[in-house]
């Protein structure tokens, strides 16, 4: 029973993991219905963010997480005026190259740069974990689970109660009566891309102290964010919890009473079975 | 006019080309981007060193005279069908002279199929998969012993304590060298009587090790052994201590011999036991780049860092194929017939370096080199075993995470 209960945690806080560095990959989709591909390397950006602050100036990582925000936010707004935003209109699939592009550039570049060293953040509380009735709970994850609450929940509460947060979603549902209706389409995609990223280079930020940095780990995370969103509905960014949260808890029980051989090919049937039986994800309330 | 023209090109042609042709040319196809691209540069650094010490001295000396070694290296991408692309490329395309091996075995299992075809000896430092030698292969050697024979350094160094483990688990990721390993590990432990409590092989896309080491602190085994390359000896150290689970020793098959391992890692890498095939502190020398511990000084002169053994064990490889030359007075360009006797040479002749012995057996592997087991203590990389050559005690078992 012991171990039961401690897998489903285990699943719980990866799934936390795993919504918080995908919640900015739905909002991307929701809004502009762009799959984007360059999502890990954002991530990975992120990560790296924390990873030189830590090792240059000995900041730690957490302390990083606005400094990731803020840097991808700018990137992600340049990302989109100048690049996506000539591509928003043209048929899905020039968005796919186009991200796919970037995916390669941002990889390759950092290769480039930081070369194909694989890092790892260690603090003074890496590894620490605390244990509740005999059950083990790391505290990085524990943290970064806690911080998927925060991302989904400032999302919602963006989207649902502010200005800026209406606009997009009038622009979500229907551009041309948005942009009747005075709202600057234009800057709304950027902002709304830029927002997506931060997010994002935030969850990278916080995910470094407990995973292994290298230039190209980013398309494993595309892969499972794409897997997410689709479980918990595509755009709808509550999803992104409840995704997150299936898809870890399924691999997790997946390794510990089958083989971890099969954990990583589950995600894969499950994100089929979705694709075909339910696009709309787990909620029902994904668009298509 | 044009005629006389036309035979001054030509002759100026032939008179460049023979000159192009004063130098041998080595061709590479090595994994210098994905998965395996850092390991795969260490093979790239440890043939660079070996060009530019042979070149300081004038390059490879034949019957009193030295020609130069040139390199071309291409990348391979950490994909086998790729490297066979590159091989024929080196061979067909940019003609080179000889062949030197890249990084890993699924990709040199590949290269060294298309160099078996033409006929060209390919020595490879850094890949032991058992498979690469089961082919009945001519012209294929390798400096390192065999995947589950590498391992076996690490398995005796506990074996071989009074209070030996009496349980073990082995895990791996599931491809060519490390389930190898993992074959290994497994083949030791039963002949020293450790039983086998877990064994399990994972993806290499597995991303969440948690609760696949739960799993084995559930069985709570004395050893637990990895079958590993870089990247998951670190995420394995990662997990164990998420999780809060100290064996009471731990070996892995590759990776914290590297020393980002130690570098990054830092006291979490304390009490880590790796398989080795050399050292700078070994007995170890030869004629071309000295004993083993000049070696290690002039690496670190140059890139900053100390070898690790398949540095160690790739310019090894290429000092054989250089001692074949020379003792068979072979001249640039090289025709089949002579890659042919340099095979030959190789097959039937043991050679001396900073490596140590090199031996190749009729299947291509290096059977004159020992298995070692390293352990890193207090920062630093320490021979284990054998008794001959050590110069630290294993530590076992090792301290738990909550006491460090």
């Amino acid at each position: 029973m012991k171990i039961f209960i401690q897998t489903l945690i285990n699943g719980i806080l990866i799934g936390g993991v795993y919504a918080a560095y995908s919640a900015g990959f739905s909002l991307i989709f929701g809004v502009m219905d762009v799959i984007n591909l360059a999502h890990g390397e954002l991530l990975m950006l992120g990560a790296f963010t924390a990873y030189w602050l830590f090792k240059i100036s000995h900041i730690d990582p957490y302390l990083s997480i606005p400094i990731a925000g803020v840097l991808l936010f700018l990137l992600g707004y340049f990302i989109q005026r100048f690049l996506i935003n000539r591509v928003i209109e043209k048929p899905a699939i020039m968005s796919y190259i186009l991200t796919f592009g970037l995916h390669l550039i941002i990889a390759n570049t950092a290769v480039k740069l930081w070369t194909h060293d694989f890092r790892s953040i260690t603090t003074s509380y890496s590894g620490a974990n605390f244990s509740i009735l005999g059950i083990t709970i790391p505290v990085t994850r524990f943290t970064t689970f806690i911080l998927a609450f925060i991302i989904v929940g400032f999302l919602f509460y963006l989207l649902e109660k502010t200005d800026l947060g209406r606009a997009i979603r009038a622009t979500a549902q229907n551009k041309k009566v948005a942009q009747l209706l005075g709202v600057d389409v234009k800057k709304i995609y950027a902002l709304t891309f830029a927002i997506g990223a931060a997010i994002t280079g935030i969850a990278g930020a916080s995910i470094s102290p407990f995973v292994i940095l290298f230039p190209e780990m980013g398309l494993s995370y595309t892969i499972i964010a794409f897997c997410v969103v689709v479980l918990g509905g595509m755009g709808y960014i509550p999803g992104a919890l409840i995704g997150g949260i299936i898809l870890g808890v399924i691999q997790a029980l997946t390794v510990t009473y089958i083989n971890a051989g099969i954990s990583v090919a589950i995600t894969f049937i499950l994100l089929f079975i979705m694709l075909i039986f339910k696009p709309t994800g787990i909620t029902g309330k994904g668009n298509v | 006019m044009k005629k006389i023209l036309f035979i001054f090109f030509m002759g100026f042609f032939l008179i460049f080309s023979t000159l192009q042709a004063k130098e041998f040319k080595i061709g590479v196809a090595v994994a210098l981007t994905g998965k395996f691209g850092k390991a795969g540069n260490l093979v790239k650094d440890a043939y660079t060193y070996w060009q530019e010490a042979v070149n300081k001295k004038g390059g490879i000396k034949v019957n009193g005279k030295n020609y130069p070694v040139k390199l071309i290296f291409y990348d391979d991408k950490s994909d086998p069908a790729t490297g066979a692309k590159m091989i024929d490329r080196l061979i067909n395309r940019d003609r080179v002279d000889l062949l030197l091996g890249g990084f890993g075995s699924s990709q040199v299992f590949a290269e060294s199929a298309v160099a078996e075809k033409y006929g060209f000896p390919l020595i490879s430092g850094a890949a032991s998969s058992n498979k690469l030698f089961q082919r009945g292969f001519k012209y294929y050697f390798s400096t390192l012993g065999k995947a589950t024979e590498e391992v076996k350094g690490c398995v005796y160094a506990f074996a071989n304590l009074k209070n030996k483990p009496k349980t073990a688990a082995i895990v791996g990721a599931d491809i060519l060298f490390t389930s190898l390993a993992c074959e290994g590990f497994k083949k030791y432990c039963k002949k020293n009587g450790i039983k086998i409590v877990h064994y399990e092989l994972f993806p290499m896309r597995l991303q969440d090790y948690n609760s696949l080491f739960m799993k084995v602190k559930e069985k709570n085994p004395d050893v637990l052994f990895v079958g590993s390359h870089l990247l998951v000896a670190m995420r394995t150290i990662k997990a164990l201590k998420e999780i809060n689970y100290t064996p009471k020793g731990i070996a892995f098959s590759y990776g914290p011999t590297v020393p980002k391992f130690v570098g990054d890692l830092k006291g979490d890498a304390e009490y880590v036991v790796a398989a080795s095939e050399w050292t700078p502190n070994l007995p170890y020398k030869g004629k071309v780049l000295g004993s083993a511990k000049e070696f290690a000084a002039n690496y670190y002169k140059k890139y900053g860092r100390m070898p690790d053994y398949v540095e160690a064990a790739s310019a090894g490889g290429a000092i054989a194929q250089q001692l074949a030359i020379e003792a068979l007075g072979l001249t640039p360009p090289l025709k089949d017939r002579d890659r042919e006797k340099i095979a030959k040479w190789l097959h039937s002749h043991t050679v001396n370096t900073f490596y140590g012995k090199i031996k190749f057996d009729s299947d291509g592997a290096n059977i004159a080199h020992p298995a070692l087991a390293i352990q890193i203590q207090n920062g630093k990389i320490k021979t284990i075993y054998p008794d001959n050559v050590k110069d630290a005690n294993l530590i076992y078992p090792m301290k738990p995470w909550k006491d460090r």
